[in-house]
């Protein structure tokens, strides 16, 4: 299987801090594939590495085979990379539908003087976009909420709010940044349902940040841990369950050992 | 012309003006302390054009309009990238340097004097025509996906790049426009005085069109025409209280700012009054329907 995603020798310092060290990684088209690691690992960093916001110091980011090394953000998004945040990050002076029709506007072909002089062309794409946007509040269930501002939702419908948005851009590669951060145990359960549902409608393929071991090892088929910038382990959730080396980063090492004595 | 058709004239020019403010504080979130010098840009070169030449009032206004956009081109391509308290000091210091250097070419600008004798053209009428025009395009923009891609980019610089915007150039597109509009109530300007001199688009002028956006709520366009016709109309209302009129309107602004922070307006519209009796009336009419049924 080919991959949508290629990332080799991935590095970036921040002063004398690496906070992404030398990180090759490859997410396999169609498939969920997770990045764990414990706080500070580097994840976050590495999300910003490929959809733009940082510039990495060396090191390659290979997108549906095109080289988006050092790219501005709205290109990489372009060429079809989208990202929610772990801290949502809405425009909290639209309202919810027009949240996600900004992904779409971003898109919409028509120039500023068919803008401002109301030409006719505006008014019907505009209308289309709108019309799309509403179908994908539809998919996260946000249908009715698409006049409400995006403060007034409960949290986990913003973090709904921000998949639509994504998905908006219609993206060959979807990254979600812990998006079940913040969300009580039934909003979880809800937030895998649609996850897999979207994963089975759209068939984009997905790379997850996620603290919560139940969702990554529910969705995943590959993961990747990071540990202080640095790639530890690779593997299918059942191999990753029983690796030494993860339980020791998350769990402490001392610990590991008088479990092992106690055996 | 009358005292009332010329106030009536000038609050016209100045609306013109803040309505390109409204442009850039309250949708894009671009702090121009400078924005009168394009006003000033655009007095001159249609001051300079109509002493010189005799043309109609449409090509004056016209020159204004492109020598305002080609001016916030040149200043706007290296400062947008900045962030927004940086912007806000180096337009700061743009209009500052477009008035001293006006000052100081007195053979070709008349320096101090500034230039006299442009012919008196403007009209109420014509004014309140070229406010209308204006009013049209600024709300169309707001309302395409220009003014919604400029509120992502006040809300989330950030998150709006995410979603594919391509964050610099809709804000110099936004500084361009918003230039030349800044500009044409300049062309207008010199055509209702008759005459220009470059003292008069000091920074104090954009700090109270920024004043009157706030005011008038910096996201609501009704907010920023309201506060704009009421500070145009205030000086002369007080005009009886002499120099305790610059107290009063300092009163207003400062209760104003302190009981609305949001501005008097908030987020809304006119037309959101229209829609709101639009929902009235029709649930009204259903339940009338329903008993009759």
């Amino acid at each position: 299987m080919e991959n949508i995603l290629e990332i080799s020798n991935l590095s970036i310092n921040f002063g004398g801090v690496k906070a992404v060290n030398d990180v090759t990684l490859n997410i396999e088209n169609d498939s969920i594939t997770s990045i764990i690691g414990p706080n500070g690992a580097g994840k976050t960093t590495l999300f910003n590495l490929i959809s733009g916001i940082y510039k990495p110091t060396s090191g390659k980011v290979i997108l549906d085979g095109k080289d988006v090394t050092g790219l501005k953000q709205h290109q990489i998004s372009h060429l079809g990379l989208s990202r929610t945040f772990q801290n949502i990050r809405l425009f909290d002076q639209l309202d919810v539908l027009k949240n996600v029709q900004t992904a779409l506007d971003a898109r919409a072909n028509y120039n500023v003087l068919e803008a401002i002089l109301g030409l006719p062309k505006r008014y019907s794409v505009d209308k289309k976009n709108s019309e799309r946007s509403q179908y994908f509040l539809e998919i996260v269930g946000l249908g009715k909420f698409a006049n409400e501002k995006p403060k007034n939702l409960p949290y986990g419908m913003q973090r709904k709010l921000e998949l639509a948005r994504a998905l908006a851009a219609e993206p060959k590669l979807l990254l979600l940044d812990e998006p079940a951060a913040g969300l009580n145990p039934t909003e979880v359960e809800e937030y895998i349902l649609l996850l897999k549902r979207i994963r089975k409608e759209f068939k984009i393929p997905i790379l997850l940040i996620e603290h919560r071991l139940q969702i990554v090892y529910t969705l995943s088929k590959q993961i990747y841990v990071l540990n202080f910038g640095e790639l530890l382990a690779q593997g299918t959730p059942d191999e990753i369950k029983v690796n030494h080396e993860v339980v020791a980063a998350y769990m402490g090492e001392e610990e590991e050992e008088n479990n092992a004595e106690g055996k | 012309m009358d005292f009332y058709m010329t106030l009536f004239t000038s609050i016209c020019v100045n609306l013109v003006a803040i309505l390109s403010m409204f442009m850039l504080i309250g949708l894009t979130g671009i702090f121009s302390m400078g924005q009168a010098a394009f006003m000033c840009v655009g007095a001159y070169a249609t001051g300079l054009v109509a002493v010189n030449f005799d043309i109609p009032m449409v090509f004056g206004l016209l020159i204004a309009v492109l020598v305002g956009m080609l001016f916030a081109f040149v200043v706007g391509m290296p400062v947008i990238k900045l962030r927004t308290d940086y912007v806000a000091l180096i337009t700061l210091g743009f209009g500052e340097a477009v008035v001293a250097l006006l000052n100081n070419t007195s053979n070709i600008t008349g320096g101090s004097m500034g230039i006299n004798g442009i012919p008196q053209k403007l009209t109420a009428g014509i004014a309140a025509f070229i406010l209308i025009a204006v009013l049209y395009v600024v709300i169309n923009f707001k309302n395409s996906k220009y003014g919604r891609q400029c509120i992502a980019i006040k809300n989330d610089q950030i998150s709006a790049a995410s979603m594919g915007i391509d964050v610099n150039r809709i804000k110099l597109m936004t500084f361009v426009i918003a230039g030349g509009i800044t500009a044409l109530s300049g062309g207008m300007l010199a055509y209702l005085t008759t005459y220009v001199e470059p003292m008069a688009y000091g920074s104090s002028r954009s700090i109270d069109w920024i004043s009157v956006v706030f005011i008038g709520g910096i996201n609501s366009l009704t907010g920023a025409l309201v506060s704009g016709a009421i500070f145009g109309i205030l000086p002369e209302a007080l005009r009886f209280a002499d120099a305790l009129r610059i107290v009063a309107q300092c009163v207003i602004v400062i209760l104003v700012i302190n009981f609305m922070p949001n501005g008097v307006f908030g987020g809304y519209e006119i037309t959101d009054l229209f829609k709101l009796c639009y929902k009235k009336i029709s649930s009204f009419v259903s339940k009338k329907k329903v008993k009759e049924g």
